[in-house]
């Protein structure tokens, strides 16, 4: 999981004073809104570095055909309970096979963290007063899960025996409690 | 039972161990109030009135006398010695300060107990069948299924996070005892024509301020496929059920709304899954995880048919017989019985019980049923194993512990939440409602001479005591700081006796807290007077129509008079 840090980014808004600009120009490391994309993406050159941030009302099948020229997608919590995030994460890899950053950024907290991870996500830029170390704890409590994820596809039950008993393991050595 | 593996084992207390840096974090002042609190939900931990409330799950109802033993054990060192049954059968306690949560969450741990998603907006604890498993009348048995059903939803990265809360409920018979269609699913096992067992698989039921009876969006899904119909389901109420008002969110609202729409999408991203996704047959469930699952459900040893069928002693106590009647139900392995502990009596509230009441009952349990009981939807306690010839020795040990009401069904055996007593989102006190109708009907001739009645009592209309499924409801409102009951009449949970799901209807203006049980009283004496032969009052209720019931409570107005 990468921890995005504001000031060390590459990736920029195309924004003015009066907010995005509506036709930005053709620029590396470029992070377009939506809209934006929609705009400047017939004309958009081959090969540029792309990314596109997609709301989390948007139904994220609108980006389908776009997603083999954009390397960083970007999906927003505007509230940390709200989940819907994490459903347009996991089509972007499981069905769309995505394989460019999926990026967590709002109001993300470090209690999320098994959830952005399972759900597909491999970066996240943690709200302000988020440690992250806190935030590397939290990966950390469970060595195994029941059902299936974007990173391990297998739920408990198709997994051999063994896994199964690894995972027993590790709290048995005193990872828990 | 389902025993618990090594992995089961370290996944409950990873979860305790994760709950206790959050709320270590939340006591230090790292994690703010507003944000613990969705995670204390998540665990079970709600702010209430006078200390936290902590919902333990007792998936699919199921209970060991060792957890009930733990039960008590944490009602008499962390609570004021009670806990109280609820009606999707587990266990709250109303007095566990929150800096001692931690603490509790590993000695339930100990007993593999825990109150992951009893709470908050995700999938709650499934609920079955209290019968599942020695019902008579049962096609196929649930229990293997909510188990896969209880794995698969525990912690599921996708779905922690809904718009609102998610409820699944499962029947394996053919009468329905989990009131499934007022559920957001409804799960009913079904054999086809080839002897093949798949899902009945209804959508959109709950009750709240919009009560709602579930639309069926799939007559047959094969039990292979349950987990994959489930996760397209509950994926479209997580892209598309509303955020913006709470009173809108549940899935219900959705399929109300879209109709036709909303299945239309349930089946496209179910055929996704299994045609586009990476891992889209992943979750197809295999014949030998059911069976490795299944294996914890046979009939459990010890367990020793009778040869012939067993009949009381002719002088048995009338007293005895009538527990026989109400309390005493049917079994599928000759000899035996399912027994209802009644936890409903005068003094206590609906399912509540004392740390020693517990206690008594996991000895019952052990002595009686091969240590295992059942909660019930009704919030009564089941023994599920018990001897034939074993009766009358247990009836005379309930009877001294106060569990042998011969009440089962009859109009004290009501189901009610908590209330205002102990809730903070109640509008009004249910418990001193539900002790004064008690009261007003300890006769056990006039009981018997009533007969089946479902009485549901909610403090709120959130719907805990499920009064819209009552043949009588009773719903505490709020009015100008005061407590007022609305009374309906006609509602149905979906069983037999109750027909058709069905949300009753409201009999006129809120009655004051002392006009109830005389409104009770009324509705009853209405019936008396106008029931045909054996009729029963929800039948009555169907045959005359409100009227006369509405005219007999109106004449109990004195505080509401127009």
């Amino acid at each position: 999981m990468k921890f995005v840090e504001k000031y060390q980014d590459p990736w920029h808004t195309a924004a003015g004073e009066d907010g995005p600009i509506p036709h930005p120009n053709a620029l590396p490391n470029q992070l377009l809104t939506l809209e934006q994309w929609h705009a400047v993406r017939d004309s958009w050159p081959a090969g540029l570095p792309t990314g596109v941030i997609v709301p989390n009302d948007v139904d994220i099948e609108t980006i389908e055909a776009d997603l083999p020229r954009l390397q960083l997608i970007v999906l927003q919590f505007p509230k940390w309970i709200d989940g819907r995030a994490y459903s347009q994460a996991r089509i972007l890899r499981s069905r769309f096979r995505y394989g460019g950053e999926v990026r967590a950024t709002g109001d993300v907290v470090v209690d999320m963290m098994p959830l952005l991870k399972r759900t597909g996500f491999n970066a996240v830029a943690l709200r302000g007063d988020q440690k992250r170390e806190h935030a590397e704890r939290a990966l950390g409590f469970f060595a195994g899960h029941y059902q299936g994820d974007v990173l391990e596809h297998r739920p408990l039950f198709a997994r051999p025996p063994e896994e199964r008993k690894a995972a027993a393991e590790f709290v048995n050595q005193g990872a828990a409690i | 039972m389902y025993q618990y593996t090594d992995f089961d084992r370290q996944f409950v207390h990873a979860r305790a161990a994760q709950f206790r840096d959050q709320l270590e974090r939340n006591l230090r002042g790292e994690l703010t109030d507003d944000d613990f609190r969705a995670l204390r939900l998540q665990n079970g931990w709600y702010i209430q009135r006078h200390a936290p409330m902590t919902r333990i799950a007792v998936p699919y109802g199921e209970l060991s006398s060792r957890q009930l033993r733990m039960l008590a054990r944490i009602a008499r060192e962390f609570d004021k010695n009670y806990a109280h049954f609820t009606t999707r059968q587990n266990c709250q306690f109303n007095w566990i300060p929150l800096p001692k949560a931690a603490d509790v969450m590993e000695l339930l741990a100990s007993v593999d107990m825990h109150g992951i998603q009893t709470s908050g907006n995700c999938i709650r604890n499934i609920t079955s069948d209290a019968f599942a498993g020695l019902a008579p009348d049962e096609i196929v048995d649930p229990r293997p299924y909510c188990e896969i059903l209880r794995q698969w939803s525990s912690l599921h990265p996708e779905f922690a996070f809904l718009p609102r809360k998610f409820k699944i409920a499962v029947s394996g018979a053919q009468e329905d005892r989990a009131a499934i269609a007022w559920h957001d699913v409804g799960l009913q096992l079904r054999k086809n024509g080839a002897g093949e067992v798949g899902f009945e698989v209804l959508v959109g039921g709950g009750m709240g301020r919009t009560p709602v009876i579930g639309t069926v969006v799939n007559s047959f899904v094969p039990w292979q496929q349950i987990l994959v119909f489930l996760e397209a389901v509950v994926r479209v109420y997580n892209r598309y059920g509303r955020r913006d008002n709470m009173y809108k969110a549940r899935i219900k609202i959705l399929v109300k709304a879209e109709g036709q729409k909303f299945i239309d999408a349930v089946n496209a991203e179910f055929s996704n899954i299994l045609e586009r996704d990476a891992d889209g047959a992943a979750h197809i469930i295999p014949q030998a995880e059911l069976d490795r699952v299944a294996q914890c459900f046979v009939l459990p040893q010890g367990i020793d048919p009778a040869a012939q069928p067993w009949t009381p002693p002719a002088d048995a106590p009338v007293a005895f017989k009538r527990w026989l009647d109400r309390n005493v139900h049917a079994h599928r392995a000759q000899g035996y019985k399912a027994v209802t502990l009644s936890l409903k009596r005068t003094g206590q509230a609906p399912g509540d019980v004392t740390d020693e009441q517990m206690e008594l009952a996991a000895n019952l349990a052990d002595q009686y049923s091969l240590g295992e009981l059942r909660v019930t939807h009704d919030q009564n306690l089941v023994l599920p194993w018990v001897r034939e010839t074993e009766l009358f020795a247990l009836w005379q040990e309930a009877k001294a512990a106060s569990f042998a009401t011969p009440n089962i069904g009859f109009l004290t055996d009501m189901i009610a939440c908590p209330g205002g007593d102990f809730c903070a989102l109640a509008n009004a006190r249910s418990i001193p409602i539900a002790a004064a109708i008690t009261e007003r009907f300890e006769d056990l001739d006039e009981l018997y001479d009533i007969g089946d009645i479902d009485l549901h009592i909610s403090g709120c209309i959130n719907s805990c005591g499920h009064h819209h499924s009552g043949h009588i409801g009773i719903l505490g409102v709020d009015k100008d700081g005061k407590e007022w009951y609305q009374v309906s009449l006609g509602g149905s949970d979906g069983s037999t006796l109750s027909g058709q799901s069905v949300p009753g209807k409201v009999i006129g203006p809120s009655f004051a807290a002392d006009e109830v049980p005389d409104v009770i009283e009324a509705l009853i004496t209405t019936y008396k007077r106008e029931r045909q032969a054996a009729e029963r009052f929800i039948d009555t209720v169907r045959r005359i129509g409100l009227a006369p019931f509405k005219q007999a409570a109106d004449a109990e107005r004195h505080a509401t008079a127009a």
